[in-house]
């Protein structure tokens, strides 16, 4: 076999199962390979290497034992460093929460233990998930391995990356505005942000109670499609959670997109974007096409109004969360984190109100209109090609730079007022050698269908097959 | 420091017991000129019939049966 930390997660946990690597070798080949590559791209926050041993030695052993084992079994992961597990360090990349340790564990993380996984560390993220760009003060900025000068998307920065250098299977990130598809699309990783109330939140930092969602960040979308299988479904602990049935999503990656139909918008989505980008998706449709996949151009309605709320939304919801910190500490925070959040104490009551009473009667409209005629929704993730850390530092950079910052998520952020399931696979690279991603959204809770045009994305291409070339082994 | 600045950032303080914490904070707190526009051209272009209604329930009316 060759390196194991290139397996893609459902490769390893399959290898482990048939007995032809075991738990520990992938934990020590993605060890291997972080301390190899993690210099340059600062990706983690925290490692338990003891821990995480024995966890694989125990797996091992079941494997030998020829006890039940889960679907994850044996597979070795870390998440960005948000998701609670009682006792251990969940810094959520503040200085704020440096040396803070949860009581409780997340739902997620008890799901993906439970199928057989085990962690071993905290991967770094935008301090409280709040950049689109991987920056951090407090625990240093993360680098895109495909060109470290460029940013990796965030806030879910060191899962996109992790993944991308193929020294983690697979890392949940948090999407509020892009989370998880920015860094999936700028590190050239798959990641999925499924509908609204589809996956549980209880123990994970809150950032908007409304537009907070739990996801993957993986190699391939059969990945995806395992990880959510897992994690989906409601929970007790949070009530806000769809009582929906969960399907057997890998199941439903067949290849055979004969029929669908594919909308390609025609407003706002496009909008400055850059003619490399541009070339990808049309070349992306091309493969679509071929497979059987018709595609409408197509104009959005409402654009505006999610717009305008939906910046509404999230803005109020986390300066209420920070608001004590923001009175008491606020030098602690990144002047791009406590500088966004400050606005938002400005927003009137009824305007957000106003925003949220509307969200579920624009949803309706939008979905009637736009749904009766294509199946899915397909754009560009990032709309330009990647700017550098650089030029995005809002905390050193001249003013204007917070223009070209929110530049960055501004593909992403409509699903998040809209609720819709969408996910980010490669799609290409830009002059710069860095990634470029294909955002494909459908209805709410077709989870399934999003994935498997992506998965029949993925059969017909190689990009996220490749690794980048700061792997040298 | 334009009016529209200082006005905001008293109320901030008064309402909120919060102060700007740099220039960043201020720059952005400009931007708000723009929300405020975003709104106003939004008045009256939007009727909903059931407004307010629940965005759970709305999820549930727009997904696709049967796939």
């Amino acid at each position: 076999m060759s390196n194991p930390a290139d397996l893609s997660m459902t490769e390893a946990a399959d290898a482990v199962r048939t007995g032809a690597v075991t738990s520990v070798e992938l934990l020590e080949a993605c060890w291997r390979r972080m301390e190899a590559v993690n210099p340059v791209l600062n990706a983690t926050i925290w490692t338990d290497r003891e821990g995480a041993m024995a966890w694989a030695l125990a797996a091992d052993d079941a494997v030998r034992d020829k006890a039940k084992l889960g679907p994850l079994h044996g597979v070795p992961m870390m998440h960005k460093d948000m998701y609670y597990q009682a006792g251990k360090l969940s810094t959520c990349g503040s200085a704020l929460r440096r040396d803070w340790r949860p009581t409780v564990t997340a739902t997620v993380i008890e799901r993906l233990a439970a199928a057989g996984a085990y962690t071993f560390g905290g991967l770094n993220m935008a301090e409280f998930a709040q950049n689109p760009t991987g920056h951090n003060k407090t625990f240093g900025d993360c680098h895109n391995p495909w060109n470290p000068p460029y940013i990796t998307g965030g806030s879910s920065s060191g899962s996109g990356v992790s993944v991308a250098a193929r020294f983690n299977y697979m890392a949940l990130g948090s999407d509020t505005g892009g989370s998880i598809r920015l860094p999936a699309s700028a590190d050239g990783v798959t990641g999925l942000k499924p509908t609204q109330t589809r996956v549980s939140r209880y123990g994970v930092m809150p950032l908007s109670f409304t537009h907070d969602n739990v996801g993957p960040l993986t190699r391939t979308v059969k990945d995806c499609a395992r990880v959510m299988t897992i994690i989906a479904g409601h929970d007790p602990r949070d009530p806000t959670s769809a009582r929906e049935p969960v399907p057997d999503y890998e199941a439903a990656l067949t290849g055979d997109i004969r029929g669908l139909r594919i909308g390609v918008p025609t407003n706002v989505f496009f909008d400055g974007a850059d003619a490399p980008v541009v070339a990808a998706i049309e070349a992306a449709l091309s493969v679509l096409q071929a497979r059987g996949a018709s595609v409408t151009r197509l104009t959005l309605p409402l654009m505006d109004a999610v717009a305008a709320y939906g910046g509404i939304v999230s803005r109020v919801e986390a300066a209420t969360i920070h608001a004590e910190w923001m009175r008491s500490d606020p030098q602690a925070y990144g002047a791009h984190i406590s500088g966004r959040m400050y606005p938002g104490y400005a927003i009137p009551a009824p305007y957000y109100v106003e925003s949220l009473s509307r969200r579920g009667p624009i949803l309706q409209a939008f979905a009637a209109e736009v749904f009766a005629r294509v199946d899915v929704l397909v754009t560009p993730s990032i709309r330009t090609c990647l700017p550098t850390l650089e030029a995005t530092d809002i905390d050193h950079g001249p003013p204007g730079t917070e223009t070209k910052f929110m530049a960055i998520s501004a593909n992403t952020r409509p699903f998040n007022y809209l609720g819709l399931p969408a996910i980010s696979v490669p799609c290409g690279f830009d002059p710069n050698g860095c990634p470029i991603g294909l955002q494909i959204a459908g209805r709410p809770f077709a989870e399934a269908r999003v994935m498997k045009i992506a998965d029949a994305y993925q059969r017909d291409t190689d990009f996220h097959t490749r690794r980048p070339p700061l792997i040298k082994d | 420091m334009s009016t529209f600045l200082a006005q905001t950032e008293a109320m901030i303080q008064t309402w909120h017991g919060v102060a700007a914490p740099n220039d960043p904070a201020r720059r952005l707190t400009m931007e708000l000129a723009d929300t405020i526009a975003a709104f106003e051209k939004l008045r009256g272009t939007l009727v909903f019939e059931d407004e307010p209604a629940s965005f759970e329930a709305a999820l549930q009316a727009a997904k696709e049966t049967g796939e």
